[in-house]
């Protein structure tokens, strides 16, 4: 079996690569610092486990794991802490394993030997647990086979047509398969609703522009294209300019 | 780009206004008016009490002097309900000098009516020109000391009451200052991973987490050298470094401070460990952490300086705040209005100053 070991701290992971080369069967096939980096490697390498850390820089183990059970054939994850959170105590009754560290030889083989996948309902449930606050730091979707982040401060706007949802960012656009409503839930204060079909990012928010129908259309720092502004929505969008403009 | 959560901010956390934290009480508050009528009438029975001669009807006297003294003293109330959430805005001397004010004027309002309703409304040769002066002195002079001694006695209660919440807030928090278990169990981890690669360094992480924690379990509400709590921040450095290898940089430009000035303990530390448990470990690639001191007039400055990711989640942020609430209790329990603790944050970098008398540790 590959493992694939992820902790911020050098430490941490010679350890936990010893404990796993000790035992027989398991093999460390890669280290990654950072949840981003496991999000590389699990591409590259094809890890069957995880052994993550929760906190990390830039993307914390549990962003990680929800962006990898995105993947058609998601490794299995086991978390490290050194402390358990409250986000742990949902994942123990979902039976997701986690390590306390500094871990144990023989508590490490018998989680090896149970891993089992995490599926995205056990991490949708996590997501809704208050206390864990957790908002995504990247928006993720697959392009070939390949998870393909995008920072959540480099997106543009949300656009919903029909059944998916473009995501229009600084390098172009990505589709992803949200509705738009969890992710105005999820970003409501960086996102702002235009329309029934559009989430706008408040930070990019311009101008807004009458066109000759009569229309009222929005234009964003950074792209071309303009969206439209409905009705509803014109009282918060004239309130965010204002705000913006102080 | 504008990120919501890092947003120039800036608190000063020396006097934020919380909802007592002011001298005078509200009299808007039903008690309080039942202890201004109260007191009102304990002055007016004194007042009717004191004359020496006895040919006056001491109970009409009383009547008299009460109904006079409850007139200013409830309007007084009125007029300082009204305007205390103004008053407090100010410093507290001239919120005090404000009230004081109040206090004559509604006096002198109050003996104004008074005489001339009763000039008017009785044609009692008495109450002449001559008896107008002296009562208007008499009831100004009475107002004057009785209104000093209230606010001043409104003031010292504060004090003592502050003062009070002061210092039990600072043993329940120096009880919450205790480090990070976070920080302990993975400190046992590097310590568990370091025995087999390196058995020195293993051992010496192991004499610093003792005396790290032989630090955190004494009583902080003491002060102690500055010169050991640079050692005891020391400590706790070496212990991060080891654990978080090259991506922790600290700089120490401290040399102007003098090493036996006194410092509460364990105020440094919690400090660094925010710095990094907020900051540096947030980042990938990791950060310097600048501790900067200085000392003028008397006053010690130390400021603890370090980058943040550019994203925050909210929560971690509250459990900033405890910490920080923490010192600055302790500060101000030791210190009075002289031990601060400021922040601010451009940015992705949180600059964050304490500040308290230099005090020389008596040998």
């Amino acid at each position: 079996m590959n493992i694939l070991i992820a902790d911020d701290e050098p430490l941490a992971r010679s350890r936990l690569k010893r404990l796993v080369d000790e035992s027989d069967n398991y093999q460390v096939v890669g280290e990654a610092n950072d949840g981003k980096e496991v999000l590389l490697l699990c591409g590259k390498l094809n890890p069957d486990i995880v052994l993550m850390d929760i906190r990390m820089p830039d993307m914390d183990g549990l962003e990680a794991a929800y962006h990898l059970s995105h993947l058609e054939n998601p490794p299995a994850i086991i978390f490290t802490t050194a402390f358990s959170e409250h986000a742990l105590a949902a994942f123990s009754s979902n039976a997701v394993d986690y390590l306390l560290k500094p871990i144990r030889k023989d508590r490490l083989e018998e989680a090896l030997k149970k891993a089992r996948k995490v599926n995205r309902a056990q991490l949708l449930e996590l997501g809704k647990n208050e206390e864990t606050d957790h908002t995504r730091s990247h928006i993720s979707a697959q392009i070939s086979g390949n998870i393909h982040l995008v920072p959540i401060e480099e997106i543009y706007y949300f656009h919903a047509e029909q059944k998916y949802v473009t995501v229009r960012h600084k390098n172009g656009e990505v589709i992803i398969d949200e509705p738009l409503k969890s992710l105005e839930e999820e970003f409501g204060d960086r996102f702002l609703r235009i329309h029934r079909n559009a989430l706008v990012s408040k930070s990019y928010l311009d101008s807004l522009e009458k066109q000759s129908s009569g229309q009222w259309m929005v234009k964003i720092r950074g792209v071309n294209e303009k969206l439209e502004v409905s009705r509803r929505h014109m009282t918060q969008v004239r309130k965010q300019l204002k705000q913006l403009k102080k | 780009m504008q990120n919501p959560q890092s947003d120039h901010e800036s608190t000063e956390n020396g006097d934020s206004a919380s909802p007592d934290d002011f001298f005078l009480p509200d009299f808007c508050n039903v008690r309080m008016v039942f202890a201004v009528i109260l007191i009102a009438e304990l002055l007016a029975i004194v007042l009717a009490l004191a004359p020496m001669n006895t040919t006056s009807n001491r109970w009409e006297d009383l009547g008299v002097v009460s109904l006079f003294i409850q007139w200013v003293a409830l309007i007084s109330a009125g007029v300082l309900c009204i305007v205390r959430p103004w008053l407090r805005r100010l410093s507290v001397n001239i919120a005090a000098t404000a009230s004081y004010i109040v206090l004559i004027f509604t006096t002198t309002l109050v003996s104004e009516v008074t005489y001339w309703t009763l000039h008017w409304m009785t044609a009692d040769p008495s109450v002449s020109m001559g008896w107008y002066g002296d009562f208007l002195l008499r009831n100004l002079a009475i107002s004057a000391i009785v209104s000093a001694v209230a606010l001043r006695y409104f003031y010292v209660q504060h004090q003592w009451a502050q003062n009070l919440e002061a210092k039990s807030q600072a043993r329940i928090q120096a009880l919450q200052s205790r480090i990070r278990p976070h920080f302990l169990f993975n400190s046992l981890n590097t310590i568990a991973s370091l025995t087999r690669i390196n058995p020195e360094l293993a051992e010496e992480a192991t004499e610093d987490l003792a005396d790290l924690f032989r630090g955190t379990l004494a009583d902080s509400s003491y002060e102690v050298r500055l010169k050991d709590e640079w050692e005891l921040a020391k400590r706790y450095l070496h212990i991060e470094e080891l654990r978080m290898g090259d991506r922790l940089k600290v700089q120490w430009n401290v040399d102007d401070l003098p090493e036996n000035a006194l410092i509460p303990q364990l105020t440094i530390q919690p400090l660094l460990e925010n710095a990094i448990y907020h900051g540096i470990e947030h980042i990938r690639d990791g950060g310097t952490i600048v501790i900067n001191g200085d000392l003028e007039k008397d006053i010690i400055t130390i400021t603890i300086i370090n980058p943040m990711p550019e994203y925050t989640r909210p929560l971690e942020r509250a459990s900033n705040k405890m910490a920080q609430e923490n010192i600055k209790q302790r500060l101000s329990a030791l210190y009075g209005h002289q031990g601060r603790l400021l922040v601010t944050q451009t940015g992705t970098q949180y600059e964050l100053t304490i500040r308290f008398p230099y005090v020389q540790e008596r040998i």
